[in-house]
């Protein structure tokens, strides 16, 4: 016996590396999928490690574009003479409404003062109120440039946000990182609940047959064809919103999926010559469950697993949109998709991009991963 | 027809009761009986105990369960969805408004993804294992992973707003009214009126959003398509006329996809189903009054009847599209017509 | 009844052959240096066991191998070289020039297309602009000659039995009067009765069309019921050729002699063991050195796993690939070990 299964493992290992020479491009797709998906789940893990910010901190200016942030520091022409490095103590700064200048003031050791707009704020230095003002780099050397009366005392301060920030001035890049993980999340707990109903399931009604089988096939095929967005929007909506209740909506579309593919293999394993044999040799039902149908049902399901994510991913995006998603302090790709949408139309395209090309990335990842597996594990006719 | 056709679809049209009665009773499930108050769950905090007593009332959810349920089904059977209660008309007259828009949409992005499924999918299987083949998997792959609401969204973005080609929202433009309804379709009641105006004008506006539906749709079924193409051009009758004669083009693209096309059809039911779904998501992203749309803006009015009526008749739009796929499946194989 | 042994003219000429795959596990040397002729008129069986390369010979001739193969040598049809056909000539030659039957009737015919018209689509191919009247009647009688009524065209593959549909495959091989039919176990998947009746049908063919055959299978006894010559095939090499009457009395090689005493005879007296040929078919990805059935050979020589020997006469008409039957070289020609 444990001859046997020292023999499966190597078996297995030889496969999985004789798979490259065996399988050519399928492999390269598999590789890639999970090369993706490796990535991502590295982000994941080190959110805490990796994201620069707070993903719920209003840490910037609201609508940042990508690579901005950086802040200027404006004078009147011919009056301000500061070193670098000196003590601002006693210095007004004016600047807007946002955390971020007033962080910054505070760090020079400057007093604050929030103007409610760029114009008011321009006039508040012009008119005396304010010493010096934040502005955005390039905005600030643009108008030092058209306005004589204006002086660059320094540039390059403050933050840049790779990916810009939002309509709230959250930055991007931590929110798409620690968003990450809910989506994750998510996705992962949906399919194990899908699973753990639905393999079990399946291998009960394939194994017994008869009228169970019938009846459970039925009600799986009908739940099947059901559009499964739609169902997920019912139970959202019924269940109310929270991170668990999601997850939960969104399995339950999944069920029958896992059903479905592992009473199709049960059922065709049945059938095999050497199913047949052991019991002929007096094998017990629970024996063949476990020895010869189980092990046979794992690479499909590993499959079916794979593209269950993939899918749950898009599905929780989906419900996001239209408002059925998760709280909004839970940083989430799908509800900032849904928060984007209403800002496209001034220009701010990096709010509703960015989150996108991650959804799609990560969900395509999974299903090259389990599209390639699938026809690995079961290949079509081969070339000879 | 022979008889046999005729006990096929009869035997296909008594089968779809069961799943009918399925669908009903999840409906069921999902809107009544899952965990939690159904009456708090849509009214949320914050209503007052007359409001959610009368919602009870108006909805009968005091009574015991089997009544409830045997009511329901009904109900439905009676096509007797209830009233609105946000509009106070009848679900199944604001059904009737706004459905034939997503049956627009719904065939027009079907046909954008047949015609790309069907066509890659039968190159990329007669071209097997070679770098288009690859590049197609690849390509629809990344087509359904894509978001459809984002696509819409990116669309809306480039076409819409920086070159300003197509229209981003609604059926039709501003100002412009849609001919008499015939079908409540713009584009067919425009053709049968003769109004070309119109015609041009709803066109437009269906571009981008059947684009969207089409486009990821349209990545799931050229993967189908290519796995039944590549299991029937396998098969030993393509070799045998081959050996005939006969050119690569018409053996892949005759006969191989007129056998295709059967599993292909069969297919084409669960494509219904991602076709609704799809619509759903589509429609908000585009504003497209259909039943999608509906759906969405009376979840956030907590119009419960409307609600429930409108996923019951998707049900029931399933199981009717099921039922027409099998009898296509019927009328075009052979083997069950003789 | 024609003298099996007379010969037409050359129809066609296979000349050093070689077939090769790429598959998984490495090259396969499918078939390996076949020079054959075939006489016009003649029918010829081609022999052996499964995977020794019949098949691939068989659709070697009409290059129906897949893209993975790679073929070279000569093939001469009427003295042209097949494998130099571009795909047009090719398409041409196909049902016209050569033509195949195959081995399973159910799935060599498309399940949603009309006998009727699979053959005249067939004959569209080849010969465009047919009248519809005068093509039907062509078929018509076709089919009648081959016992299959008229009615029966309109149907679809799954409404006729398995012994018409074979029929029906055969006229698919006949309607544009090739001349020559390569027919690929077309019995095997036939019942035993069925079978008989295809190869009388077969032979009805060639006495009434002229038509030449090679008929591929393993099954030896058809072949001697049949045939005019016999192949005898062993991993991807030929063994022996000649006239049925010649290796069947007198086979020289040894594989042709263990392959015929392992056919079972119903004289098998009671205790006499059934003889079977001792080792298995070799790995054509590696196989062995020198002449390919030494391994199993009771004659074996040290010289038959250095060198293979070549197909040559024994007596006329009858071919033998066998160090036995042929000069061996010189014992101290350079690159050969003494024996011992």
């Amino acid at each position: 016996m444990q001859t046997v299964a020292m023999l499966d493992q190597v078996g297995l290992l030889r496969r999985f590396l004789r798979a490259r020479v065996w399988h050519g491009a399928e492999w390269y797709i598999t590789v890639l999928g999970s090369a993706i998906l490796v990535t991502v789940a590295t982000l994941t893990l080190l959110a805490p490690v990796v994201a620069p910010h707070d993903p719920n901190e209003f840490i910037g200016a609201p609508f940042t574009p990508p690579g901005g942030g950086r802040q200027a520091l404006l004078g009147r022409n011919g009056e301000v003479r500061i070193a670098p490095g000196a003590n601002l103590n006693g210095v007004v700064i004016g600047v807007q409404r946002n955390r971020n200048g007033a962080n910054l003031a505070k760090r020079l050791g400057a007093q604050g003062v929030r103007f409610e707009d760029q114009q008011a704020l321009l006039e508040g230095l012009k008119t005396g109120e304010v010493d010096l003002i934040f502005l955005d780099e390039d905005l600030g050397r643009e108008l030092v440039a058209s306005d004589s009366q204006l002086e660059l005392v320094a540039d390059g301060i403050g933050l840049r946000f790779l990916l810009g920030t939002d309509n709230l001035g959250r930055d991007i890049t931590s929110r798409l990182i620690w968003g990450a993980r809910t989506v994750l999340g998510v996705a992962l707990s949906s399919a194990l609940l899908a699973s753990s109903l639905g393999i079990p399931l399946g291998l009960i009604s394939g194994f017994v047959a008869g009228r169970l089988d019938k009846v459970l096939s039925l009600t799986m095929d009908s739940i099947y064809s059901f559009p499964g967005f739609l169902l997920a929007i019912a139970m959202a909506t019924m269940l109310g919103p929270g991170v668990i209740n999601v997850a939960i909506a969104i399995s339950v579309i999944y069920i029958p999926t896992f059903f479905r593919v592992v009473r199709g293999q049960v059922l065709s394993i049945k059938e095999q010559l050497y199913v047949e044999a052991a019991r002929s040799l007096g094998a017990r039902a629970s024996d063949i469950l476990t020895r010869y149908i189980f092990p046979n049902v794992i690479p499909s399901v590993v499959v079916v697993f794979s593209l269950n994510i993939a899918d749950a991913i898009l599905t929780e995006a989906g419900l996001s949109f239209i408002g059925l998603g998760l709280p909004p302090d839970v940083p989430d790709w799908g509800y900032d998709l849904s928060k984007g949408h209403q800002f496209l139309v001034a220009g701010r395209w990096w709010m509703i991009t960015f989150p996108g090309v991650l959804i799609t990335l990560v969900a395509a990842g999974f299903s090259l991963l389990g599209e390639g597996l699938s026809e690995m594990l079961n290949p079509r006719l081969s070339e000879t | 027809m022979s008889p046999r056709l005729w006990r096929y679809i009869l035997v296909r049209f008594i089968l779809t009761i069961p799943m009918l009665l399925i669908l009903v009773s999840l409906v069921f499930f999902v809107m009544r009986m899952l965990p939690g108050d159904p009456a708090l769950a849509i009214l949320r905090e914050g209503a007052s105990d007359e409001q959610l007593a009368a919602f009870r009332a108006v909805l009968g959810l005091d009574r015991p369960l089997h009544i409830q349920y045997l009511d329901f089904v009904a109900s439905v059977i009676r096509f007797d969805f209830g009233i609105s209660m946000t509009r106070n008309i009848p679900v199944v007259e604001e059904i009737k408004t706004f459905f034939p828009a997503t049956v627009e949409l719904a065939v027009y992005g079907m046909l954008v993804t047949t015609v790309l499924g069907v066509f890659f999918g039968a190159f990329a299987a007669q071209h097997r294992k070679s770098p288009a083949d690859y590049g197609i998997r690849v390509a629809s792959i990344i087509l359904y992973s894509l978001p459809i609401f984002w696509l819409g969204l990116m669309f809306q973005m480039v076409f819409g707003a920086q070159l300003g080609w197509l229209p981003v929202s609604g059926r039709l433009s501003p100002g412009m009214t849609p001919s008499e309804s015939i079908t409540g379709m713009y584009t067919v009641d425009a053709i049968l009126r003769r109004d070309w105006v119109l015609l041009g004008d709803a066109l437009r506006h269906l571009v981008l959003p059947s684009l969207t539906l089409g486009l990821v749709l349209a990545g799931i079924f050229t993967r189908l398509t290519r796995a039944n193409m590549l299991d029937v051009l396998e098969q030993d009758f393509i070799t045998a006329g081959r050996a005939r004669g006969l050119r690569e083009r018409v053996l892949v693209y005759k006969h191989g996809l007129r056998n295709a096309f059967i599993p292909i059809v069969t297919l084409l039911g669960l494509q219904f189903a991602l076709l609704l779904a799809g619509a759903i998501l589509t429609e908000t992203t585009f504003s497209w009054s259909g039943m999608g749309r509906l759906i969405v803006d009376r979840i956030y009015d907590r119009d419960f009847t409307t609600i429930q009526g409108s996923i019951l008749f998707f049900a029931l739009l399933v199981a009717g599209a099921s039922l027409v796929v099998d009898v296509l499946y019927g009328l075009l194989d052979p083997r069950i017509r003789y | 009844m024609a003298d099996r042994s007379a010969r037409g003219d050359l129809l066609l000429q296979i000349q050093n052959l070689n077939v090769s795959y790429k598959t998984r596990t490495g090259m396969v040397s499918a078939v390996n240096d076949v020079s054959l002729d075939i006489y016009r008129g003649e029918i010829l069986g081609l022999v052996g066991e499964s995977g020794c390369g019949k098949s691939t010979l068989g659709k070697a001739l009409m290059r129906m191998l897949p893209a993975s193969a790679s073929v070279e040598g000569q093939v001469l049809f009427n003295g042209r070289d097949v494998l130099r056909y571009d795909s047009g000539q090719l398409r041409d030659l196909r049902g016209r020039g050569i033509s195949m039957i195959f081995q399973d009737p159910m799935t060599s015919l498309n399940p949603v297309q009309r006998i009727g018209n699979h053959l005249s689509e067939a004959v569209l191919v080849h010969e465009s602009g047919q009248a519809k009247s005068g093509l039907r009647d062509r078929i018509g009688l076709l089919v009648e000659r081959l016992g299959i009524m008229r009615q029966r065209l309109p149907d679809y593959p799954h409404q006729l039995s398995g012994g018409m549909r074979q029929r029906v495959m055969i006229g698919l091989g006949l309607v544009l009067n090739p001349d020559l039919i390569i027919a690929d176990e077309a019995t095997t998947s036939l019942d035993v009765i069925v079978g008989a009746k295809l190869l009388d049908q077969l032979r009805e063919i060639r006495e009434e069309f002229g038509v030449t055959m090679i008929v591929i299978t393993h099954n030896i006894a058809q072949v001697a019921e049949l045939a005019d010559r016999v192949a005898v095939m062993y991993a991807g090499r030929i063994a022996e050729v000649g006239s049925v009457y010649d290796v069947f009395d007198g086979p020289r090689h040894p594989y042709t002699r263990g392959l015929l005493r392992s056919v079972p005879s119903i004289k098998l007296e009671d205790r006499e063991e059934l003889y079977k040929m001792p080792g298995e078919p070799p790995s054509l990805v590696s196989p062995p050195t020198g002449c390919r059935f030494h391994p199993r050979c009771p004659e074996a020589m040290p010289l038959c796993s250095q060198t293979a020997p070549d197909l040559r006469s024994v007596v006329p008409g009858h071919l033998v690939n066998c160090w036995l039957y042929q000069e061996q070289p010189q014992q101290d020609a350079p690159g050969l070990r003494r024996d011992g």
